[in-house]
Parts: C-alpha cells; structure tokens; sequence
C-alpha cells in the first residue's frame, strides 16, 4: 500500500466522520428543535418583554399611548402598603408552611419506613389521594369543613364549648391555608422521602447497629446525614412553591365575584397582590414589576440555600443507585 | 467490653418496643386526618341542601338524596364542559409527551458539543419560578387575539415539558449502547432508531407522563380561568363558580356530586396507574403542589 493511498483512504476515513459529526448535530437539533424554540418563545420572550413591560405604564388596551417610565414601577412597589402587607404574610406563610411540611412528612417516611410495618402500600396509597384531587376539588373539600356556620369543623369544636363559630376562612385563613396545603402536598413530599430512605444502603445502618449504635444514634449519625441531600432538595422546591402560592387563598376567598377574588387580610398573599394588580386594575406595568422583584428573591434565595449546602449536605464521594441531580 | 455486650441487645429493644407502636400510632391518626376530609366530602354530596343547611350538621345524610347527581349533570351543560377539559388535557398530553420524549431522547443518545449546556437550562427550569412567564404569557395571547381560545394548551404541548424532559432523558439514559449500535448497523437513521426502538421501550416513562400530565391540565384552573371565556372554558372553572337555585343561593351539596363526578376519573386513574405516578413523582421531583 502506497503512501498516497493510505493518505487517501484518512481522508475519507476523516470525511465519513465529519458527515457522521453533522448529520448527528442535525438529528440533535432536530429532536430538540421544539423545546427549544418553546424556550425561547414561551420563557425567554415573556421574561423579556416583562421586563420591558414593567418600565412602561401600559394599561392593557392603549398600546401607543403607554409611556416608558422607568424605574418607576419598582419604587412605588417600596411605598405599597398592600405591597408590604402581603409580603409578610407571604413570609410567615413560608416560614410556617416549608418547614411543617419538610418535618411531617418526613417524620411519615419515617415511621412508613420502619421494618416489618404492616400496610405500608395501603398507608402510603392513602397520604397519596389529596395529591391527586384537583385544586377545584380541594377547595371544596375544605370550604364544607371550614365554614363559619355549616362546617363540620365548628361543629365538633361546638361539642365542647357550644355556639363556637371561628372563622377559619376569613380572620384564620392563613393558618386554615397552611392545614390545607399540608394535606395535599403530605403523599408527593413522603413519597420522595420514602424513596430517599430506601436508597440508603442496609450495610451502613448494620454497621452502626454492630458499633452499638441505638435508634436515636443511628437517625442522628446515619440516617439524617445520608438524607440531606433530598432534604435540601425538598427544601428549595417547597420554598419556591410556597412563595409562589396564588390558586389556594384565591379560591378560598369568600365571595364569588368574577376576576375580583380578594381574600382577607390574613391570607393576602403576594402572588394574589400582583395578579389582582392586572386583573383588576389593569395596572400592567406595575404587576410585571411585582412579578420580577419576586423572581429577584426567589432566585437569591435559592443561590443563597445553595452556598449553605455545603456546610450541611452530606455528599458521598460515590453515589450507588442514588438519583443523578 | 463484655459489658458493652450485654448491653447492646437491651438497648435496641427498648427502642424497637416503643418505636412500633409509636410508628403504628402516628400513622393511623394522619390517616384519619386524611380520609375524614374525603369521606365527608363524598357522603356530603349526597345530601338534601335543607340538611346541609341545619344546625349543628351531622356527619352521615339520614336521607341520601342521588338526585343531586342529577341535578349536578343537568343544571348546567356538564358533559359539554367535560368535553373541552378532555379536549384539551388529550390534545395538550400526546403533544407534550412526544416533544419531551424526543428532547430527552436528543438528550440522553446523541452526543454533541452543545449537550451539557443545553441540559443546564433544563435543570435551571425545573427550579426557576414558572410563574413569572404567565402574566406576561397573558400580555403577548391577549395581543395575538389568542386568548379565549385553546391555542395556548397546543403551543405549550409543542413546547415540551422541562419536567418529562428530564424524566424521558434520565429512562433513556439506561438503555445499552447495544440496542443503538446495532439499529445504526442496520442502517437505522435516529428517528427510526427513536421511533422503532426506543419508544416502544419507554411505556412505563411514556405512562408516567401521560398521567401526570393529563391529571395536570385537569385540575388546573387559573390557566382556563385566564385565558379562556365562559363559553370555552373546563369543568374546572365551572366548578369554582357552582349551581346557585332560581334564587340565586348556592346549592352547596349539587355542587359537591358535581366536583365528585370531575375528581373521579382522576382517582381512579391513579389507583390503576399508582406505580406510574408514584415512580415519575420521584424520579422527577415533580409534586402534586
């Protein structure tokens, strides 16, 4: 075999790779092609052009007359009293609502996990259904328990200490909003710490039972730091979900009137300020800028929980069976 | 040491003797906080609007009236509603699981430069607050003249989903080399490859999604709340607003069978599909908040 042939035959070799690189690239772009053009669309756009919105004082309709106005939007969000207000009872609605789910339900996988606990399928099938009904149904559920007159939950309480008619929907709604979000989200965050506590390989609990570990030692030393990493995890979507709470408190509201569902003082919550911002009072430019401040917290928050993982997040060095994130 | 020895065996039974009973404990007393709201919920829907209307109410109806199911399916155009809530749910799950399939096919099988930085925006969606995109969303519909319409629910179908894109990336993930070396021999392009092999492969994922999904424009109601009209618009948002008598006064336990009749097939779908739901719950983090 000549040199030139040789030569001849890498070259084609290297040409059949290349075709190969660009009908790969193609195929990748073209599976692809509709997330990303959805992205970009669907997310990027919107994002930018609220932005852009929120500089303007666009009222929904008059689309040549709405001014740029710059900051504005954002400043007046600071002398806002209904801004202030829903912001911290958004706040206490976090600071309650995160933490009570993250420990019950895993204070559920937990007992759920124990060996030899008979019916575990049949438990765990049972904390899953209010996760599956729908928000419209929820509601419902709820306002026939809740109701200051006719519910079934004054009703008992009357058994004790007749005549008792606490309005658990109007002046309690935030705490009646955190009862009702725990029993739907109970299945999904017990499921996943279910699953969690079973990937936690036998022989580490064996080896800390032989040491001499007892029950309390072995949650303490095993069991939580192997957990971590799908507490932390919980804990940042639960604090992103719980920030972004609208539907409940929306329809918990009394009162049917259409698109002016305000509800009380105690479950106003920031999402609902800046919705009814536009919805109501066709304050465009205003609600967008309320949308982005809370984007702006929501992500610095999120970074910030992410510096702390690594003082508390216990991450093996070798991850078997465990989940890829 | 000996006495270390002896000590051991003690100490875990005192602990395993309380932990038992403790654990039974706690979980009967949840369930029943969680079956309660259920059962009343149901026995409630059938009962005479008078006796929901007495004080102090009872548990069980003493008449059990099945003409609120009735009346809930007559008063308004209920299978027509139900038709546009299928309608869209159907329309909007088949789109979403093919594009999320394909992306997460594109994702796990085909290797190029750009991958890794693309999947990043995946992972950045699963996290990033979604709902910063739907006012604005609502701005652009509302000047393309697409709001009061169902467009919105295919074009979010087209766009796949972050969520099962994931999902489908992590199951193809674990096929062997194998399978695709040998449909590329063959002569297979990727979209054969995709479709003849890796699809009929995937039922479980593809199951999963379904569900989830279709159970997610179901139950959704600030989406037809906003973008639809009331002649368009899903069981859902009729629900919200209720059966109100000649009288204009809500009739609450109508409104109960109707809202009972609407979480049905949801229910059901996840008692025969439970192993779908539970699995795309945990391997996507995707929680029914």
């Amino acid at each position: 075999m000549t040199s030139i042939q040789l030569l001849g035959r890498q070259r084609s070799a290297r040409r059949r790779k290349s075709t190969r690189d660009r009908r790969r690239t193609t195929s990748f772009y073209l599976f692809v092609a509709p997330w990303l053009l959805g992205f970009v669309l669907l997310s990027v756009a919107p994002l930018c052009i609220g932005f852009f919105t929120s500089l303007t004082n666009y009222d929904g309709f008059d689309l040549a007359g709405s001014r740029f106005i710059g900051m504005d939007n954002y400043t007046r969000a600071f002398t806002d009293d209904r801004m202030a207000l829903s912001l911290s009872r958004t706040l206490l609605w976090t600071a309650i609502n995160t933490p009570l789910w993250l420990v019950v339900t895993f204070g559920m996988a937990l007992a759920l996990n124990q060996k030899g606990i008979k019916g575990q399928g049949f438990f765990r099938t049972l904390y899953y259904m209010p996760s599956i009904i729908p928000v419209v149904g929820v509601v419902w559920i709820w306002k026939i328990i809740l109701d200051n007159n006719f519910g079934l939950l004054n009703a008992i309480i009357s058994i004790f200490r007749p005549g008792t008619a606490v309005p658990f929907l109007s002046i309690y709604a935030l705490q009646s909003l955190s009862a009702i979000s725990l029993w739907t989200g109970l299945g999904s965050g017990m499921v996943i710490f279910l699953a969690g506590l079973q990937n936690i390989p036998e022989e580490l609990k064996e080896a800390a039972r032989i040491d001499g570990a007892n029950v309390l030692q072995l949650f303490r030393h095993v069991t939580l730091p192997m957990m971590t990493p799908v507490i932390f995890f919980q804990l940042v979507l639960g604090l992103i979900s719980a920030f972004q709470q609208l539907v409940l408190p929306m329809l918990l509201a009394p009162g049917q009137e259409a698109g002016g569902w305000n509800p009380p003082k105690s479950s106003y919550l920031y999402m609902i300020h800046a919705y009814r911002q536009l919805f109501v009072y066709q304050r465009y430019g205003y609600s967008t800028a309320l949308l982005w401040l809370l984007f702006v917290v929501i992500l610095a928050l999120t970074l910030l929980i992410f510096r702390t993982a690594r003082y508390w997040v216990f991450y093996e060095a070798e991850v078997e069976g465990g989940r890829e994130r | 040491m000996t006495a270390q020895i002896e000590k051991k065996p003690y100490a875990i039974s005192t602990g395993r003797l309380l932990q038992r009973p403790a654990a039974y404990g706690s979980l009967a007393l949840f369930g029943l906080l969680v079956a309660v709201p259920l059962v009343y919920f149901l026995v409630t829907s059938f009962k005479p609007m008078e006796e929901y209307l007495t004080y102090p109410p009872r548990f069980f109806p003493t008449r059990w009236r099945v003409e609120n199911y009735e009346a809930a399916v007559t008063m308004i155009p209920y299978l027509r509603y139900v038709g546009h809530s299928l309608f869209l749910g159907l329309s909007n799950t088949i789109l979403t699981v093919v594009t999320s399939a394909m992306a997460g096919f594109a994702f796990a099988r085909i290797n190029v430069p750009a991958r890794t930085r693309l999947f990043t925006i995946i992972i950045a969606m699963l996290i990033v607050p979604g709902i910063v995109v739907q006012i604005p969303q609502f701005i652009i519909f509302a000047r393309l003249k697409l709001t009061g319409t169902w467009w919105p629910w295919i074009l979010w179908g087209l766009a796949a989903s972050p969520f099962f894109t994931f999902m489908f990336r992590q199951f193809f993930s674990a096929f062997p080399k194998e399978l695709e070396d040998a449909a590329e021999i063959d002569g297979c392009g990727s979209f054969r490859t995709f479709w003849s092999i890796f699809i009929p492969n995937a039922k479980p994922a593809i199951a999963t999604a379904f569900i989830l999904n279709f159970a997610g424009v179901w139950g959704d109601y600030v989406n037809p709340f906003l973008f639809l009209k009331d002649a368009n618009t899903t069981l859902a948002v009729k629900l919200q607003i209720g059966y109100l008598s000649p009288h204009g006064e809500l009739l609450t336990t109508t409104v109960l069978a109707g809202a009972v009749l609407y979480v049905l097939p949801l229910v059901v779908t996840f008692f025969l599909g439970q192993r779908y739901v539970l699995e795309g719950v945990v391997t996507s983090g995707l929680s029914g908040r």
